[in-house]
């Protein structure tokens, strides 16, 4: 499949990206920033790499379109219990 | 295609399938039809032990601190000279409602009909992994056994409710039964893994294997229902499987993840259970919902009010069901404001379950109704689901709710939408789709006879609960004589354990004719109730593969009494009309099989 | 459509997903497994809004350096398993056996990894039951204080307990692939079975990454 021949070179290049990532994730975990920033930064970064093995790894980027919608259902759900009972405490 | 040969019921293997044996047929088969057959003979001896111990939840409640018969068979831990114990009865409230609700009510409809509709409506040769299949079987026994043994060790069975909340449920210092939970939370999440396997299978059977021109909007409403119920137990029943090895975590290992003493939160527990328990209840009511539908639709001969309309309520009760756990929780001390929202949400999922019970309510209309036993069934069920749909608005409005929370006015609730609904439902999936799985039709009379007692005695048992529970009568109870304003309820109640144990013993005329059925009923021939589905397009029991080559749809499912067709069903293979025949045709033809189907 | 048009017809299934079966069953699969982690990843995040005084700042009791070159390590083996489907799309029989093998090595010390720091951090104090947990941090003596508090312990062995068992379970299932791809079962034409297993291990390699910075980083 011509797109898969077109993502292979792209495999290293994520590893890359993601290696970038996770060192950075660990020197911004140490600065001295509020509470929240840094936990707000630090997600935004673990997203990211998620999302860039989801897309390129699992090859979700090359699948129809109804299988990523499929992927990502049960995101809202999970956010959506975390946040409601967040509210209690 | 209006008639129907006796040479159509022989159980003929497809050419080319070699002989498999006993035991790869009977024991470990990875056929649909005859998994769903082994899930049906293990959920009724269920739903029968989840009925005794209900009998015996209502001898206490009925008679109290009288010797129950036969209780002299019983130990001293739990009925000292037949006599009740009150840590006895925790348990048996307790274990009722489990083997009712997973091992009776969850099987019978996701793992009898899931099973045996899902490949046939849609005209597939069995489900997409048909081994997975087989293991989502075995699992049921499996965690079964689990759960009986918990009775006979030391300290009894799990008596914390159901629901097993924290901290009752995560130290056996209070309710005395130590062993027991561990075991009842071992079944559960031995037991999950049958649901999630199971529901894996249907999502990706339905979305992938569906016959050439099977569109979504012509798949056959029961297998709608299933496909959602399917979406429903993937996503929810994890949540439940974190929770109760949490929970284990908390009995077995000392860890404190709701024990207050450790700084834990019983609250999260709650939290985690009705996530995981809200979209439950409607993972018990839809699958009825199914079959109800194509019951009304086919023996009234029309085509069932709104059909899209239909699919559409069961997807938006599917998503809503995810919003408003919150409903269960109302007295819990949980966040007031949190508390309001899920009030709204619930009072807004009554609409969709409302749209579905007009169009049924429509499709009966000047319906040319054919009064026989599954009808009587899914009517019973449509009327009984209104009355425990109603009881639930007054629960959705937090301020009632707490007045009648925990009372029995909830319990009334509950029994009617999950035996008056799904009960009944599941009652008229058995006796309108039994000629299929067995190639023989149940008993007419007995059925009769068993719907008129069963309907009577149950309404009997459960309608006055309503009563008790606005008067003050608490869930859970063992003695509720302790209390002086209570006391003169004992004959109401009395009156609910005599009908009760009416309505217990009616099953038995539906125990013999299932029984009796399978080797004397009249042979129900290919069709015997002139569906227009692909169910009813194989013999009757279907061979393996099911059909001899792959069916092709030209229409939807519910093309009763077209005024285009001589018949009063129009079967959805039977070829497109031909356009001599005067008229449009039913449908439009087969689409092309293009991308966006 | 013509009644001799129709009997001739393809008889193929609808399109549906538009991936073959064995794909979407993994796929749906994995929703179910998002839903289990967010369970405990979800309990995770409402207790400690709840007792955050029960964790500590980032390393003081956990080994973050340790642990940040096992996420290296894990990322490292989500790269050598799409190479490995890779390579037995392109019909490179001996690039399959090479790169799942060390997708297991791999994988396997990940395990180990995380065992040795299971010892560590108990024998440091850091347990999940609330009667014996005394964590004294990294470094720091027997004697010393006991710091944060049982529910981190517990939160912490419960989320990367399960997740290291997913690991261990995926690297039971990467040795069965290897030693069908060993017998020649995968062809450019017959690999689902490698493809559905990578989509388990980019998943597991997905749940660290997250697990990773909600633990060990903030």
């Amino acid at each position: 499949m011509t797109e898969q021949e077109h993502a292979h070179p792209r495999y290293i290049l994520i590893w890359v990206i993601l290696l970038v990532l996770t060192l950075a994730e660990v020197g911004y975990a140490f600065m001295d920033l509020p509470k929240l920033m840094l936990a707000v930064g630090l997600i935004i970064m673990a997203v990211w790499k998620a999302v860039l093995v989801a897309m390129y790894y699992m090859h979700l980027r090359y699948e129809p379109r109804r299988l990523w919608i499929l992927a990502v259902s049960p995101i809202p759900l999970a956010i959506l219990l975390v946040l409601a009972v967040i509210t209690e405490f | 295609m209006s008639t129907t040969t006796a040479t159509e019921t022989h159980t003929g293997h497809a050419e080319g399938h070699h002989d498999l044996g006993f035991i790869r047929t009977y024991i470990f088969s990875t056929d649909h039809k005859m998994i769903a057959r082994q899930f049906l003979f293990v959920s009724l001896l269920f739903l029968l032990v989840g009925g005794i111990l209900a009998t015996m939840v209502r001898w206490q409640l009925g008679f109290p601190g009288q010797p129950m018969p036969l209780g002299g068979m019983l130990p001293d831990t739990m009925a000292p000279g037949g006599i009740i114990l009150p840590e006895f009865y925790n348990s048996l409230v307790t274990m009722h409602a489990t083997f009712m609700v997973f091992f009776a009510l969850m099987p019978l409809q996701a793992g009898v009909f899931g099973n045996l509709l899902i490949p046939l409506q849609i005209g597939a040769e069995d489900m997409a992994f048909p081994r997975i299949n087989m293991v989502s079987f075995w699992i049921l026994p499996v965690a079964g056994i689990i759960m009986l043994a918990s009775f006979f060790v030391e300290g009894g069975a799990a008596g914390a409710g159901w629901t097993s909340y924290a901290p009752l449920s995560s130290s056996g210092e209070w309710t005395g039964v130590y062993m027991g939970q561990i075991l009842w939370l071992v079944s559960l999440t031995v037991l999950g893994f049958s649901s999630i396997l199971g529901a894996l299978n249907y999502v990706t059977t339905v979305m992938n294997m569906r016959a050439p021109g099977m569109t979504w909007f012509r798949i056959p409403l029961a297998t709608w229902s299933l496909f959602v119920t399917a979406w429903l137990l993937l996503l929810a029943i994890p949540i439940l499987t974190g929770g109760l090895i949490l929970l284990t975590f908390d009995q077995t290992l000392g860890t404190a993840f709701f024990r207050p003493e450790g700084s834990g939160e019983p609250l999260l527990w709650q939290h985690i259970f009705w996530f995981f328990g809200h979209p439950e209840v409607y993972i018990l009511i839809l699958p009825a919902m199914g079959f109800t539908s194509e019951v009304i639709a086919n023996r009234s001969r029309k085509p069932i009010f709104g059909y899209h309309s239909m699919v559409i309520a069961m997807v938006a009760i599917g998503f809503l069901g995810w919003i408003v756990w919150g409903h269960h929780m109302f007295q819990s001390g949980m966040n007031p404001l949190l508390g309001m929202t899920f009030v709204v949400t619930t009072v807004v999922i009554a609409v969709p379950s409302a749209i579905k019970t007009f169009n049924w309510l429509g499709t009966l209309w000047r319906g040319n109704i054919h009064f026989d036993t599954p009808l009587l069934h899914a009517v019973a069920f449509v009327s009984l689901f209104i009355i425990g749909g109603l009881s639930g608005i007054f629960m959705a409005s937090a301020p009632v709710d707490i007045y009648i929370h925990d009372t029995y006015f909830i319990v009334a609730h509950l029994h009617y939408v999950l035996v008056g609904g799904s009960l009944f439902g599941i009652f008229a999936g058995i006796t309108y789709y039994y000629p299929k799985m067995f190639g023989r039709m149940m008993n007419e009379g007995l059925g009769k006879v068993h719907f008129f007692l069963s309907f009577l005695f149950y309404n009997m048992a459960f309608f006055p609960m309503h009563n008790l529970g606005v008067q003050g009568m608490m869930r859970r109870i063992y003695d509720p004589n302790q209390y002086e304003y209570l006391q003169g309820l004992q004959p109401l109640n009395t009156f609910i354990s005599i009908s009760v144990f009416l309505f217990a013993a009616t099953q038995v005329i539906f125990a013999f004719n299932f029984l009796w059925s399978l080797r004397a009923g009249k042979e129900a021939g290919r069709n015997p109730w002139k569906s227009n589905t692909l169910l009813w397009a194989t013999p009757s029991p279907p061979p393996h593969g099911n059909f001899p080559e792959m069916p092709i749809v030209n229409r939807g499912p519910y093309e009763y009494s077209h005024p285009d067709h001589d018949e009063d069903f129009w079967p959805q293979d039977d070829p497109p009309a031909t356009s001599g025949s005067g008229g449009q045709p039913a449908a439009s033809p087969t689409p092309e099989l293009v991308p966006g189907d | 459509m013509s009644d001799a048009a129709v009997a001739t017809m393809d008889r193929k299934p609808m399109p549906g997903m538009k991936v073959y079966n064995m794909k979407l069953g993994m796929w749906v699969f994995l929703l179910s497994e998002v839903m289990f982690f967010t369970s405990l990843i979800g309990s995770y995040i409402i207790l400690r809004f709840a007792h955050p005084d029960h964790w500590t700042d980032p390393g003081v009791i956990l080994n973050v350096p340790l642990t940040a070159l096992n996420t290296f390590f894990l990322i490292c083996s989500s790269v050598t398993m799409v190479k490995a489907f890779a390579a037995i799309q392109q019909g490179d029989q001996k690039g399959l056996k090479n790169w799942l093998l060390a997708t297991i090595l791999i994988g396997a010390a990940f395990v180990g990894i995380q065992v040795i720091e299971y010892a560590a951090l108990s024998g440091e104090g850091f347990l999940p039951m609330l009667d014996a947990y005394h964590a004294v941090g990294r470094g720091n003596p027997h004697e010393g204080p006991s710091l944060g508090g049982p529910l981190y312990g517990a939160t912490f062995y419960s989320m990367t307990g399960f997740h290291g068992a997913h690991v261990s379970l995926g690297v039971l299932c990467l040795i069965f692939v290897y030693f069908r791809a060993r017998s020649g079962a995968y062809t450019e034409e017959s690999l689902a079975g490698v493809e559905v297993i990578g989509l388990y291990w980019h998943f597991v390699d997905l749940v660290w990454i997250l697990l990773f910075t909600i633990v060990y980083l903030i």
